[in-house]
């Protein structure tokens, strides 16, 4: 069960990747953005533009489930989650869809 | 093509779960027709090449239009559209998706504002582009907000005791940007020229802006230290 205001098993599956949220701060350190993270900003806009997800709406939405549903993950990786998060409570793609798409993406990069 | 370099081979860096998954939203967005992957790169393209010219004639056009100054003051997310800037609805602007509250803090003979992001990067891309190397480092990010005075002289900017410095701490939510004085010299001077001499660096408030200097021109050579002997 998933959804909503309860996270998504395969946005929880990523937690593993990233150093876990561990204080209620929005302090993001030294990192240095990574590049997914301005190519995911252009998909927010695409779909706002596209009115599948408002900006503003994107935006409240991350500050309401980046601190409780996935509130272990770094800011950071907030604009992706509720993204996914979003889409699939909207339906335009479910779970399984998602899941399956990210595991042909990886087979492709990891390809040598 | 040629393959003969002396450069190092990359460095591999293992592929990470949220690379995997912004592509993979990404692709199944694309696959349903919700855009193509041409608006996507577009996008990013346009995003990229944003430049701190929009932040520039904000300026130069305060300086000489006092009714647009107030608007810009009062309310610079607004404003900003004037110069076609939406920081509401960005895409076709082209401006990132921070949705955000856009002030302009204006400069006085008593007063000099200056911004930072304490807790990363924040910085007003709409109207100023990309962030500088420096305003992400550690260094400018701690010291701005403890030692002013201190970071802004490491920048050449030494201010009278008198001139009190504020410091403006950007966050999730806030963007700022620093309206300088008009320079001395520039008594006549269009909207193009002043905007020239309105370079990034006074808009973050680490410099202010002069007559005889413009982003574009290269820096002069320094003068009187050849460093060798003199015999």
């Amino acid at each position: 069960m998933s959804g909503g205001n309860r996270p998504y098993d395969v946005l929880m599956s990523t937690l593993g990747d990233v150093e876990e949220r561990t204080s209620a701060d929005l302090v993001c350190g030294e990192r240095t953005p990574a590049p997914w993270e301005s190519a995911m900003q252009a998909t927010c806009e695409c779909l706002s533009s596209g009115g599948t997800l408002d900006n503003l709406e994107r935006r409240q939405a991350e500050d309401r489930l980046g601190e409780s549903v996935y509130a272990r993950f770094p800011v950071h990786t907030r604009s992706a989650l509720i993204v996914a998060h979003s889409l699939m409570d909207r339906d335009v793609i479910t779970e399984e869809e998602l899941r399956a798409k990210m595991k042909e993406v990886r087979a492709r990069l990891e390809m040598v | 093509m040629s393959t003969t370099h002396s450069h190092a081979p990359l460095e591999e860096s293992p592929l990470t779960e949220f690379e995997v998954l912004e592509l993979a939203v990404r692709e199944l967005a694309i696959e349903k027709g919700l855009f193509s992957a041409d608006d996507h790169r577009r996008f990013s393209e346009w995003a990229e090449a944003r430049t701190y010219t929009v932040g520039s004639r904000m300026t130069a056009r305060s300086w000489l239009d006092p009714a647009f100054k107030e608007r810009l003051l009062s309310n610079g997310t607004e404003t900003s559209k004037e110069v076609g800037v939406d920081w509401l609805q960005p895409t076709g602007q082209g401006t990132p998706s921070d949705y955000t509250f856009f002030y302009v803090l204006e400069n006085t003979p008593k007063v000099h504002n200056v911004i930072v992001c304490t807790l990363c990067s924040c910085y007003p891309r709409p109207v100023l582009g990309m962030s500088p190397d420096w305003y992400r480092t550690p260094n400018y990010r701690r010291r701005m907000v403890r030692w002013p005075r201190q970071v802004l002289a490491e920048f050449g900017l030494h201010l009278p005791p008198d001139v009190e410095v504020r410091v403006h701490d950007s966050n999730q939510k806030s963007r700022f940007m620093v309206m300088p004085m008009r320079p001395e010299g520039t008594d006549g001077w269009n909207e193009d020229q002043l905007a020239a001499i309105v370079t990034r660096d006074c808009l973050i408030g680490v410099a202010l802006p002069r007559a005889d200097v413009t982003a574009s021109q290269v820096p002069k050579q320094p003068k009187g230290r050849s460093g060798g002997k003199k015999r």
